[in-house]
């Protein structure tokens, strides 16, 4: 039971980290009908540049956070500009291929600058807590605590704010959204500056916990499009939902199982629901 | 007025900046507009509720009218008395405010998306066959509605292969075939034409 507990707990931190940076990514994939494949690499990017925040100019982990953040969402509007929109007309395996380039692009820009090797984030909470039981540390509890946060302000923002309703728009229906004066381009930049600024924060979070590397968005955004696939294409709902589930499916089989295998159980996980409910988990026919 | 394919809403799609003319200019209100994005347009005055609705169907019905304002949303007083008022000219969009645009009859949705293109308060309002496939009782709802919108003061621009009912509440009409204008004049006069009777009244 003690095991059980600790490894829900575990699949929880896990979620939370895929939870957020899924929300970015089907975000993103209302806008532009196909998964943005850099995703990962967004937040890789992330966690090095709090990284070298913390480690090169000695700035304390909140504002290195916030300035990842910033920096990520200006990237963001930077490659929807330059590589996702002169695509925009032309078939999709174009915006593939771009997105890829991306991806090869940023890994070997971190792997120049920072090297092939793994790097760690001083831990700034790094005491131990006992919480009913399951025994963690203060940070593992704020990136759940920071996942909640962030996933309430983004619903608060896409629900209540008219900037979020033209997200909304866009995704549902592109012409009309033009035809009611909606700028879609400017729509399209917010929407990665959103998704990228996201990203880095779920990354800058967790950084502290694990090691920091370049291949480390390659996994990440893999994961995360199985997240956005179980959760239905283009679901918020759908992406915290199956963020929560891939992180627990992958805490207990890696704790009762084997751990070298636990990403075998995300993608079994992802076979399974496929094979049930072929849109996803909150997936609505493509229309 | 035109039939299948005479290149009605690639007219309007053009006039609302969807699409770009290869050549020809465009002018409102003695400003070219051809090369402006949508959203410019919009804000312009100039409108289309388009063939097909193009709604946003999870968004509910309120929603929907509260984006069509979009071009006017630092002015939220006035957009509020504009939406009272779409909903005087379609109670039934006030009962199903909180419905999402997908879950409404075809009637009502093309309702919805007559009262979202009146939201931003367009000076001109382009209206691509209003009334395709929809039943008489609706079809006689949505003509008495252009009428009313046109007494209101709004100029009314309307695509219809419903040659009667577009006759009935336009003052001016033009024929359209192939991508030209090949017949014009007050409609009322139009009515009473041989061609356009044999073609389009179906006398
Ligand atoms: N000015 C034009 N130049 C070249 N092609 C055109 C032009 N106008 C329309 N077309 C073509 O004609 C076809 C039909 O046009 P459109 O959809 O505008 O017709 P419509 O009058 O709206 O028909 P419907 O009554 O069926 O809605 C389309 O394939 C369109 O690309
Ligand atoms: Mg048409």
């Amino acid at each position: 039971m003690e095991v059980f507990v600790q490894q829900v707990f575990n699949g929880i931190m896990l979620g939370s980290t895929y939870a957020v940076v899924a929300v970015g990514l089907t975000l993103v994939f209302g806008i532009l009908h196909i998964p943005n494949f850099a995703h990962g690499h967004f937040y890789m990017l992330g966690a090095y540049l709090t990284f070298f925040l913390v480690t090169s100019w000695k700035i304390d982990f909140w504002p290195a956070l916030v300035l990842s953040a910033v920096l990520l969402a200006l990237l963001g509007v930077l490659v929807e500009r330059i590589v996702f929109r002169p695509m925009r007309d032309q078939p999709h395996v174009n915006a593939f291929i771009s997105a890829i380039g991306t991806l090869m692009f940023l890994e070997a820009f971190v792997m120049v600058v920072w090297g092939p090797q793994g790097h760690r984030i001083p831990n700034p909470y790094p005491e131990t807590v006992n919480l009913l039981g399951v025994v963690t540390t203060q940070q593992r509890l704020l990136v759940i605590a920071a996942a909640v946060v962030l996933i309430v302000l983004l619903h608060l923002f896409i629900k209540k704010t008219v900037m979020g309703a033209t997200i909304e728009a866009v995704a549902q229906n592109r012409e009309g959204a033009m035809l009611v004066g909606i700028n879609v381009d400017r729509v399209s930049s917010v929407t990665f500056a959103v998704s990228a600024a996201t990203a880095a924060i779920a990354a800058s979070m967790v950084a502290p916990i694990f090691m920091v590397s370049p291949t480390m968005g390659a996994l990440l955004g893999m994961k995360a499009f199985i997240v956005v696939i179980l959760g239905g294409l283009g679901s918020v709902p759908g992406a915290i939902v199956g963020g929560y589930i891939l992180g627990i499916v992958e805490a207990l089989g890696g704790g009762y199982i084997s751990a070298d295998y636990k990403d075998v159980f995300a993608f079994g996980a992802l076979i399974l629901i496929l094979a049930i409910k072929p849109t996803g988990l909150f997936g609505k026919e493509v229309g | 007025m035109g039939s299948n394919g005479a290149g009605k809403t690639t007219l309007f799609r053009t006039v609302a900046g969807v699409l770009k003319p290869c050549r020809g200019t465009i002018e409102f209100q003695g400003k070219q507009i051809h090369r402006l994005s949508p959203d410019r347009i919009v804000s312009l005055g100039l409108s289309l509720c388009p063939e097909g609705r193009q709604l946003f169907p999870q968004l509910s019905v309120y929603k929907n009218l509260l984006l069509g304002a979009y071009t006017r949303r630092k002015e939220m007083s006035r957009v509020r008395k504009t939406m009272e008022w779409v909903y005087e000219l379609f109670p039934v969009l006030k009962e199903r405010r909180n419905q999402p645009a997908g879950t409404l009859s075809g009637g009502e949705q093309q309702m919805l998306a007559i009262g979202r293109a009146l939201m931003s308060e367009p000076e001109m309002l382009l209206l691509d066959e209003p009334t395709m496939g929809l039943a008489p009782l609706v079809v006689r709802r949505i003509a008495e509605v252009i009428k009313e919108i046109n007494r209101a003061g709004t100029t009314v621009f309307l695509s219809e292969q419903n040659a009667n009912i577009a006759l009935m509440i336009t003052e001016r009409g033009y024929v359209l075939e192939n991508g030209r204008i090949v017949l014009e004049g007050p409609s009322p006069e139009l009515l009473e034409n041989a061609t356009v009777k044999r073609a389009y009244l179906g006398a």
